[in-house]
């Protein structure tokens, strides 16, 4: 028993020998660790603000939701008015229309489809459907909520129609319709969570779309929440679902289709401001402002306006309302 | 109590080694001392060159282990892991165009490109020390770390489409956007790394054999000198032990220059034929990749994506604008399976792109849904399989000219072969020599 354990020493011996030879280095250092941070990253865009230059005190210069009152009848999509920013949209072949795809029930891509559907939608096809004769003459442009403006000011669409409150503001850059929707904004927050509303975030992160009049409400509130934009709203749920955020507050309607899709979440507090919305169309375009109000009057009037709206929203808001009433500066 | 003595110091006799100098010194002044010495430093310049130059090979042999077994797989690691990174994205990102649920063929191509991300990273972060990986800003690092998580937000982003819920679209966005601006950074990063891994150890593999050849004449210089001491000595014209331990040495001298111009030869053709024309066509992959989710993109962000098509226009100009990537493959290509796979690739893109002219138009007059149709359908003429016909050439391209590299490092790796024991050899032949022809003549003093 003894040689060969001779052999295998020698044999040993030889190859530590050789693979001394052959390396500098007999350990590799695993060297100290950082410790990673995990965790989700945050959406492309988000960025906390806690102040909004010129955004200290509304801007009360001007009666926001008075539009321009529709003249005469509603003229028929086979007899608009030559050389009307109506007939011009007709002649280009379909109405561009700049919408949302993120907000549930009022502008969402509905993924079973691939659709884009809502509220926002059929009130836009109602338009198209007046001035084509057919509802789905339409070409949907998607914009974030930043966007609506400078896309309306630029001509890039005819009309944007995407959950977007009349101010006075806003109404330096594009015209608006009538009130289409009353809105109000509230705040998000996950069930069981203590907040109760916006005075009970002090400190905390508090989520809307940058561009929004909702962003401007949060920083400026009197127990000073932390505002957090990102570009699109279900951004904000992406953010409250994985802890980076306590709340989001915006209208009580976006916060419903929000909540729809999150049942661990809850819309508490009293609404903080009041959100009118409104169409947004170019300021040099008083007659489609007008075409559009008339439209809007016959909603109103034939029970159009009411079948939306329980289509899209009383399953989560409960029976429809009586639509907005319309106020004209003539 | 008296006071302690202490013990007187130890003497040490420092003259003795004087003698020995002394002794040296009038050896060197008899001839049989001379040539003592001589067969000292003859054994010795024969070790030490034999040493150094098996040294100097070894480690040219292990720049070429290295290209064939390291750096060289793990440049093409590197490359698949931006590879499958990208199409994992686009992919994904395309599975959010069509309505209802992606296709089982969609989601397998994710699955496949998720799986090869992980193996090809696998093997990137094993050749690599531990220390190389305790930087969490370290390319490894971030995407070890963050691939989980960007699968994470696929898998919450899937789950919630199937339910129907707009926010899995808002998951996806996530995702991506870690993607682009985390993940294929990391990948970018890590690939130039190989990469210039890969061209340090062709740097290496290739060099001038300075070291050689400097020994070898080192050798041949120190028993020239031996010779012409002998022959004035002891009046004979040749000493055979002398002569072979000289040709022992050109011999080895010989053997190394023609192995190391061999392996020279071999080398840059890895580079000229092989590695140089991978990299340019691995960019040019990588940049169809990106035009692709660029396409996918715009459509996706339905009349909001103007940055992604201006992107598109950007990497088109990479790709084929004066200078191009696909211009800079074909002049590069030494081979023509390669080249007409390059020009199948350009005129690929050609068609793919008057598609995607097509594609745009149809968005911008408002038809979205038959511009969705063209760019995502399984019909020939769509841009799907107009976009995999490229990237199909530009993979058989990159295939013929990876197997052209390891094929001329296999060369280059065989071309040494016995070239350390050789060297070896031959020293200790001629440090036998040496010792042989001048102990004959030594004999002749007794």
């Amino acid at each position: 028993m003894r040689a060969p354990t001779t052999r295998r020493a020698v044999a040993l011996l030889v190859a530590v020998v050789l693979a001394c030879a052959g390396c500098s280095a007999t350990t590799d250092a695993v060297g100290d660790r950082a410790t990673p941070t995990g965790g989700p990253p945050s959406p492309a865009g988000a960025i906390e603000v806690t102040s909004l230059p010129g955004s200290e005190q509304a801007d009360t210069s001007c009666d926001p939701t008075a539009s321009l009152r529709p003249q005469g009848a509603l003229p028929g999509p086979n007899d608009l008015p030559p050389g009307s920013p109506m007939a011009k949209i007709r002649g280009q072949g379909k109405l561009i229309v700049g919408v949302d795809q993120n907000t549930y029930k009022f502008g969402f891509r509905n993924p079973i489809t691939g659709e884009l559907e809502g509220f926002d939608l059929d009130m836009a096809h109602q338009i198209a459907a007046a001035i084509f004769g057919d509802a789905n003459a339409i070409q949907l442009r998607v914009l974030t909520s930043a966007q609506r403006v400078d896309a309306v000011k630029n001509g890039d669409v005819n009309l944007v129609v995407q959950t977007m409150t009349i101010n006075c503001e806003r109404r330096k850059d594009v015209e608006f319709s009538t009130v289409y929707y009353e809105s109000g904004q509230r705040v998000l927050v996950k069930k069981n969570s203590g907040f109760t509303g916006i005075d009970s975030l002090g400190g905390k992160k508090v989520c809307a779309a940058k561009g929004s009049t909702s962003l401007p409400n949060i920083v400026n509130s009197a127990s000073k929440p932390i505002g957090v934009q990102v570009p699109n709203w279900t951004d904000c749920l992406v953010m409250l679902q994985q802890n980076q955020i306590d709340a989001v507050s915006t209208d009580d309607t976006i916060l419903a289709g929000l909540a729809a899709q999150d049942p661990f979440t809850e819309v508490v507090g009293k609404p903080i401001s009041a959100e009118p919305y409104g169409m947004a169309i170019p300021k040099d375009q008083p007659e489609f402002v007008r075409f559009v109000n008339g439209v809007l009057e016959r909603m109103r009037a034939d029970g159009t306006w009411a079948a939306i709206y329980n289509k899209w929203l009383s399953e989560l808001l409960g029976p429809a309302p009586a639509p907005p009433q319309a106020r004209y500066r003539d | 109590m008296s006071a302690p003595t202490a013990p007187p110091p130890a003497r040490v006799d420092r003259a003795a080694p004087a003698g020995r100098v002394d002794e040296l010194r009038e050896l060197s002044r008899t001839t049989p001392g001379v040539l003592i010495m001589f067969t000292a430093g003859l054994v010795l310049v024969s070790v030490l060159v034999g040493l150094f130059t098996a040294v100097s090979v070894q480690s040219r042999a292990q720049s070429l282990d290295d290209l064939s077994a390291s750096s060289g797989p793990l440049s093409i690691a590197a490359q698949d892991i931006y590879r499958s990174l990208s199409d994992a994205d686009a992919t994904a990102t395309s599975a959010f165009l069509a309505g209802g649920l992606e296709a089982a063929d969609v989601r397998a191509r994710y699955d496949a490109d998720v799986a090869q991300a992980e193996s090809a990273l696998a093997v990137a972060v094993a050749a690599r020390e531990p220390a190389d990986l305790a930087d969490p800003t370290g390319p490894l690092a971030i995407l070890s770390g963050k691939l989980s998580v960007y699968t994470g937000l696929v898998e919450t982003a899937r789950a919630n489409n199937h339910q129907g819920l707009p926010i899995g679209a808002a998951y996806q966005r996530e995702a991506s956007s870690l993607m682009r601006d985390e993940l294929l950074p990391a990948a970018e990063q890590l690939y130039r790394d190989e990469t210039a891994r890969l061209g340090d150890d062709q740097d290496s593999a290739g060099a001038l054999p300075i070291v050689e050849v400097l020994l070898g004449l080192l050798g041949l210089v120190v028993l020239f000198y031996a010779q012409r001491y002998v022959r004035r000595r002891t009046r004979r014209r040749l000493n055979t032990g002398l002569a072979i331990a000289t040709g022992a040495a050109l011999v080895s001298l010989l053997w190394v220059l023609i192995a190391t111009f061999g392996v020279m030869a071999n080398v840059g053709a890895s580079r000229d034929d092989g590695s140089a024309q991978t990299d340019v066509l691995a960019r040019a992959r990588i940049a169809t990749l990106a035009a692709r989710a660029d396409e996918t993109l715009t459509l996706v962000a339905r009349g909001s994506g103007a940055e992604f098509e201006a992107h598109y226009a950007k990497v088109r100009d990479q790709l084929t604008g004066d200078g191009g990537l696909l211009g800079q493959a074909s002049g590069l290509a030494t081979d023509d399976t390669v080249s007409g796979k390059i020009s199948a690739a350009n005129t690929g893109l050609g068609d793919w792109h008057k598609v995607h002219v097509e594609i745009r138009k149809l968005d911008d007059a408002g038809d979205y849904a038959k511009a969705v149709q063209l760019a995502i359908g399984p019909q020939d003429e769509g841009a799907a399989v107009r976009f995999d016909q490229v990237d199909a050439n530009l993979r058989e391209a990159i295939a013929a000219t990876t197997a052209t590299f390891d094929d001329e490092v296999s060369q280059a790796s065989n071309a040494l072969t016995g070239t350390v024991i050789g060297v070896i050899i031959l020293a200790l032949v001629m440090a036998a020599g040496s010792v042989a022809g001048i102990w004959q003549r030594l004999k002749e003093y007794r």
